[in-house]
């Protein structure tokens, strides 16, 4: 058991029976009333979304699964394939079960796989990640309506705002929860 | 971080255009103070607080506003006519999830000679004339923002979407038999409140204002005490929320000017304040005198500015229309 403090992206959870992984958490406090923790779950069982509200400090019920470290080798257009960093071994998810991460996943990339019963099912990235710029508009732009802010493509081919000092060939720190621009890695 | 000027520009423009609806509907401007040594009793919120020190040595505890709602009374008690203020309040513990940020702008405005119903009208004018398109995108929804809006009474919303009657519900002890009837848990509720809002949360809210913004009316009045109650069922208060796409985007009441009731439900969220082990304030009394010189019925809504602009600007988070949101400043810190 745990309780609604523990829930965060990424936590693995017993709803309705069944295993969910959480994507998202949220604070909840209807007009100035106490507080809620509302989420957004995936199904590690069979696929689907649900979204429930817990009263915060709500007891809620953990799943028992495993975390393990493993990196990213490669895909194939329809599975993602990767080792485990203990013994290895190899394991494919298919593009639902990486869901919006594909758009993160590069060669080597360190990670957490999620296992149920021995199942790999989900993988959770690190908070951030350094990717390299594959494209960047030069510089400072000479239309200044356009603001502080111009887009870049990074080595996995996703476009992310950047400011204008970011530049082609430089490496930058993305969030991965919400695939933003953090900083320029040092 | 990134700092996008379009943003900026959008903001800039937007509170131009509210000031300029206010200034022309006859609402007079007013400033009330960021930090003041008495904050709002809600039971639920936390304010931030600091301590100042006075050139001798003396300190005296001043909170940064949750609302600036006893000022702005203060100032219709003393005679100021329709009032609208655009000020920052702070709420410690708001933030995650993106549509909590601990500091926000709030717009409140005050009718006298009014009752929230004009309120509701005052927001589809406002609104309509801040969107200059019949239509608002939101995601992949597509909301019709031609008056008239949606109504809907609290209890209506319980009837419509979970078949329960809250008149027939309103103790703690039924409420949670209906509830496990219908197969919803009370989990973590101390009360009957908790409960309610338990359902309401998971059973309705997510759906509210997809189609056409919706006002949600008539609330427990357990759940609002600087409003006035329903004269012919004082169980409902006259208060309402507007709901666009899912978020909740302003709260109005009917504003209660009988100083003695409002002194009982003030001292009511004191005791409760204690059992939740929050800090307990002080009643401000000048608030409460304030009030004995309102003689006519006042309305006040409150209506977060920049859950607006989400809505206004089709952005998700609430972080995408801050320049400053806290949670990318504390991320920045671990780099």
């Amino acid at each position: 058991m745990a309780t609604t403090t523990d829930i965060r992206k990424g936590i693995a959870v017993v709803h309705k029976g069944q295993t969910w992984v959480v994507i998202q958490a949220q604070f909840v406090s209807p007009g100035k009333g106490s507080a809620f923790t509302r989420v957004k779950l995936k199904n590690l069982q069979g696929g689907g979304n649900a979204e429930v509200t817990y009263k915060s400090g709500e007891a809620v019920e953990t799943a028992d699964v495993q975390n393990k470290r493993c990196q990213y080798m490669y895909n194939d257009g329809t599975n993602y394939y990767f080792m485990e960093n203990d013994n290895f071994e190899q394991f494919s998810l298919d593009a639902e079960s990486i869901g919006d991460y594909s758009k993160l996943m590069k060669d080597g990339t360190e990670c957490y796989a999620m296992y149920i019963e021995n199942k790999p099912v989900s993988i959770q990235l690190p908070p951030k990640m350094d990717f390299l710029v594959t494209f960047a508009e030069p510089g400072v732009k000479g239309d200044s309506a356009t603001g502080a802010v111009k887009d870049c493509t990074i080595e996995t081919g996703l476009n992310v705002k950047v400011p204008l000092f970011v530049n082609e060939g430089d490496i930058i720190k993305i969030n991965t929860e919400d695939f933003t621009y953090v900083s320029k890695a040092n | 971080m990134i700092y996008d000027r379009e943003i900026a520009t959008e903001r800039s423009y937007l509170s131009q255009k509210i000031r300029e609806f206010f200034n022309e509907n006859d609402f007079l401007e007013v400033e009330t103070p960021i930090m003041t040594p008495i904050p709002g009793m809600e039971p639920h919120l936390t304010p931030f607080e600091s301590d100042f020190t006075d050139p001798y040595g003396q300190k005296t505890t001043l909170y940064l506003n949750t609302s600036p709602e006893l000022q702005m009374k203060k100032l219709l008690g003393a005679g100021f006519g329709n009032i609208y203020n655009i000020t920052k309040v702070f709420r410690n513990g708001e933030v995650s999830g993106g549509r909590h940020n601990p500091e926000f702008t709030m717009l409140e405005w005050y009718r006298v000679n009014a009752s929230y119903k004009d309120l509701m009208e005052d927001c589809e004018n406002l609104i309509i004339d801040l969107a200059d398109s019949p239509t608002l995108n939101f995601g992949e929804h597509s909301i019709d923002i031609s008056k008239p809006w949606d109504h809907f009474t609290v209890n209506e919303l319980f009837q419509k979407y979970c078949n329960i009657d809250l008149e027939q519900n309103k103790d703690f002890e039924t409420l949670k038999k209906t509830a496990k009837k219908h197969d919803y848990n009370a989990n973590g509720c101390n009360n009957w409140d908790d409960l309610f809002y338990k359902i309401f949360l998971n059973e309705i809210e997510p759906t509210l204002g997809f189609n056409k913004p919706i006002f949600v009316y008539d609330y427990p009045s357990s759940q609002a005490a600087l409003s006035k109650k329903k004269a012919d069922n004082p169980f409902w208060a006259e208060r309402f929320e507007l709901y666009i796409a899912g978020n909740e985007i302003a709260n109005a009441y009917g504003e209660l000017i009988d100083s003695k009731e409002q002194r009982t439900r003030l001292q009511e969220e004191q005791a409760l304040r204690k059992k939740l082990n929050k800090p307990v304030f002080h009643i401000d009394e000048e608030f409460l005198t304030s009030l004995e010189s309102i003689t006519v019925p006042c309305a006040g809504i409150a209506l977060g500015i920049d859950r607006l602009f989400m809505v206004l600007l089709n952005k998700k988070t609430i972080e995408e229309v801050l320049l400053f949101p806290l949670s990318k400043m504390l991320n920045n810190l671990n780099n």
